[in-house]
């Protein structure tokens, strides 16, 4: 190497030095980056949980310190929750406990917090991957949490591998891996290496719960039990079940073709037959119930919501936010099919 | 030759000659290790940052980052038997090295820019690896031409080694940036800009272009017909069959450490790890390896590393402890350090200078067509058979491979080297 390339690669390196040290430097003094006052919403007046509707998330992707902030509706005003600073990728909320699935502060691995409703976080778990859905029953018992775990895809190329687990929302203890668990199908024992599960929602009984078991090209409705680890198979065709808050009906997104697009469905557990719901387009989320009557859901950018019975037309909730939680819908089980939760209309924008 | 390098480095200063000097490497194939661990360092604090980046601040969902990353791995295959000719027809290894790497910088700071557009995320993704496809040949290419014959296996352990070095730094440099500057991905493209550019200088001014042993600038270039003549030669189409045989009976690393989930059930999360200490024991047994396949021969050194896949098989066939994990990821360092690089010195010993690139371009295609149908089938016999009955065939098929090569392979050995 002749001296003038010496010099040559010297000053390159000691540019190439300069120009990373500097953007680091200069990106870890950034303002934007330390600031503490990005403000997600007006806070006129924050309070408990008590008193709103809804929980969500901020969608902000400018704004790496606004995306993933978590707060609530309430009457038709979205507010920060007292004293609770949270950042979730998805979260739930039920009885007195709240599930948030986040990255971790390090920001390259995954974490799950159990909050208490002031928000304030109770236990810290890890996670196996990208957090996708987060349930919580109603009575804040049991936890369960969906991640999508990489390299972990092997039979189909291409494909995806989730990580379905329920936690003790008392002391964030494991009660188990869905994985783990006997399935039946027809009471016959149904087994297969390529088994993946997600979407947990727990019924008013904790002990039982619905979910989502896909093998080869089908998607089952399973029903299961937790002390027991089992589950057996409902039908096929159901993704992300969501129970309604008096037992009867499954909200789920249903596959179109082999694509990876949905639609919005209802199905009666007592004779298990579905039909769609007005939204049009295609949603990628596990849709929640604002009361009996109602659906909830977010397309990744803004909240929606929609009749579960197919009439009407969805309307937009609010805008920039996802992962959204009915605070409402917990309080009113079994047969209330409240008409006063209808007399609460959610705002617009 | 072990005493003039020596007596040399004593005169140079230090920070230049000695780790060159002491292994007796030479020292064009240290530059290319460094323009390797640099590019590496570049590439994996981007792979491992990307699915986060992709889903949390450019949302997009993680099943259309499975078919963001599915999407182009057939590309970079077919790239690097083109590139590999054009390297030798053109008799310009190092420029053609120097536009895979350049691409492959010139992509990050296309990340920089591209924002949260997924289009040009995509297509940045792809670019960079055509880059790669591009690259691989003709540099490995360069470090046979670069080094004696009786050295080629250390020569390859060298660059290895510091090539996973750059794997293993790659996620640390990520994860330090985002510890001092929180979801500031910006400034983990910016880093990973300077690694690659840092990388292309040390290419295009430190590398040398035409090593001794490269064919002389007057000599004939090899035509279409010449080049493809070279799969019709005995001995190398010996090697292809061989290597082919032995990727196909192997199960790859990725299924072995699921399946020791399966049999060990420890904690998910731990998953990553497992590819970090596989990639430390093949990082600190690449160069001994190297030397050892040197000094008895590479034949039998390829052999016996395809035969400790053996017992790691048998570790899948029940409930094992953390012992066994730990045996069966030191196996499998022990297995790329002496096959990875010591297929290529094979390689490297039997074809003509002036076919080197072709040739191992061919090799490396045929190699990843073997792994790709391993674990296919694999796959599909997991899914079909269970875990068991998989890993029971996959040891038969290993063992008959092994019994075929070894009679192959020896009859290479036994010919004269060039």
């Amino acid at each position: 190497m002749s001296k003038g390339r010496r010099w040559a690669l010297a000053a390159i390196a000691g540019l190439c030095i300069l120009a990373g040290v500097g953007y680091l430097v200069f990106a870890a003094l950034d303002p934007s980056s330390v600031s503490t006052d990005a403000q997600p919403v007006a806070g006129q007046g924050a309070g408990d949980l008590a008193s709103a509707q809804l929980m969500v998330r901020a969608v902000d992707r400018e704004d790496p310190f606004l995306n993933g902030r978590v707060f609530v509706l309430e009457g038709g005003h979205p507010r920060e929750v007292d004293g609770g600073e949270l950042s979730c990728e998805r979260v739930y909320f039920a009885g007195d406990r709240g599930l948030c699935l986040a990255t971790a502060e390090s920001g390259v691995s995954y974490e799950a917090t159990i909050v208490d409703s002031s928000l304030q976080p109770l236990e810290h778990l890890d996670l196996a991957g990208l957090p996708s859905r987060a349930r919580v029953s109603s009575d804040g018992r049991y936890g369960a949490m969906t991640v999508f775990v990489n390299g972990h895809a092997y039979v189909s190329s291409g494909g995806f591998s989730t990580v379905t687990t329920i936690v003790d929302m008392r002391n964030g203890e494991l009660l188990g891996n869905l994985e783990d668990f006997k399935v039946t199908r027809d009471g016959e024992p149904f087994e297969a290496v390529d088994f993946n599960f997600w979407g947990i929602t727990f019924a008013a009984d904790p002990n039982r719960f619905y979910a989502t078991l896909h093998t080869g090209d089908r998607y089952y409705l399973v029903e299961g039990d937790v002390k027991r680890q089992t589950m057996r198979v409902l039908r096929d065709g159901v993704e992300c079940p969501s129970l309604s808050p008096d037992g009867t009906r499954i909200a789920f997104k249903s596959r179109i073709g082999d694509e990876n697009r949905w639609r919005l469905a209802v199905l009666d557990l007592a004779t298990l037959k579905a039909h769609p719901v007005a939204e049009q387009r295609s949603i990628d989320d596990q849709p929640e119930w604002l009361d009996n009557r109602a659906l909830v859901y977010s397309d990744g950018l803004d909240v929606y919501t929609v009749s579960a019975d197919g009439s009407g037309k969805p309307r937009l909730v609010l805008r920039n936010a996802s992962s959204p939680v009915s605070l409402a819908a917990h309080d009113q089980p079994a047969s209330k099919a409240s008409a006063e939760a209808g007399s609460r209309p959610l705002a617009e924008g | 030759m072990y005493q003039v390098e020596a007596s040399k480095a004593l005169l140079k200063p230090r920070l230049w000659a000695t780790p060159a000097a002491r292994l007796s490497v030479p020292r064009n194939v240290v530059l290319l290790g460094m323009v390797s661990l640099l590019t590496d360092i570049s590439a994996e604090m981007v792979a491992t940052v990307l699915p986060l980046y992709l889903v949390f601040s450019v949302g997009v969902t993680p099943l259309a980052l499975g078919a963001i990353d599915g999407l182009y791995r057939g590309a970079a295959a077919i790239v690097q038997v083109g590139s590999g000719f054009a390297s030798d027809r053109l008799q310009r290894h190092k420029e053609v090295m120097t536009l895979g790497y350049g691409l492959s910088a010139v992509c990050k700071v296309g990340l920089v820019v591209a924002g949260s557009s997924v289009g040009a995320i995509g297509a940045l993704v792809a670019s960079d690896r055509i880059g790669k496809g591009i690259r691989t040949a003709p540099r490995d290419a360069l470090i046979s031409l670069s080094s004696t014959k009786a050295g080629l296996a250390t020569s390859f352990g060298v660059h290895r080694a510091m090539d996973s070095a750059g794997a293993m730094l790659g996620p640390l440099v990520a994860f330090g940036i985002l510890l001092l500057a929180p979801a500031r991905f910006d400034a983990v493209f910016v880093v990973s800009t300077a690694f690659a550019f840092l990388g292309l200088a040390v290419l295009v001014l430190a590398v040398k272009a035409r090593p001794d042993r490269a064919p002389a600038a007057s000599a004939a270039k090899p035509s279409l017909r010449v080049a493809l003549g070279i799969a019709a030669d005995r001995r190398f189409r010996l090697l292809l069959l061989a290597a082919g045989g032995l990727a196909l009976a192997s199960v790859s690393d990725t299924l072995i450490y699921v399946g020791l989930q399966r049999q060990s059930n420890f904690d998910p999360t731990v998953f990553p790890l497992l590819f970090v200490v596989t990639a430390v024991a093949f990082m600190a047994l690449a160069i001994p390896v190297g030397r050892l396949a040197d000094r008895i021969g590479r034949v039998p050194v390829l052999l016996a590393g395809h035969a400790v896949l053996l017992p790691v098989y048998g570790l899948l066939l029940s409930s094992i402890g953390t012992g066994g994990v730990l045996f069966a990821l030191l196996a499998l360092g022990v297995y790329f350090a002496a096959t990875d690089g010591v297929t290529t010195a094979l390689a490297g010993a039997i074809l003509p200078e002036r076919l080197q690139a072709t040739g191992i371009g061919i090799l490396i295609t045929v190699m990843s067509l073997g792994k790709f149908g391993s674990s296919l089938i694999f796959g599909a016999l997991w899914f079909a058979l269970g875990l068991k009955s998989a890993v029971l065939l996959f040891a038969v098929a290993l063992l008959a491979a092994l019994l075929v090569a070894t009679p192959l392979l020896m009859r290479l050995r036994q010919e004269p080297v060039g």
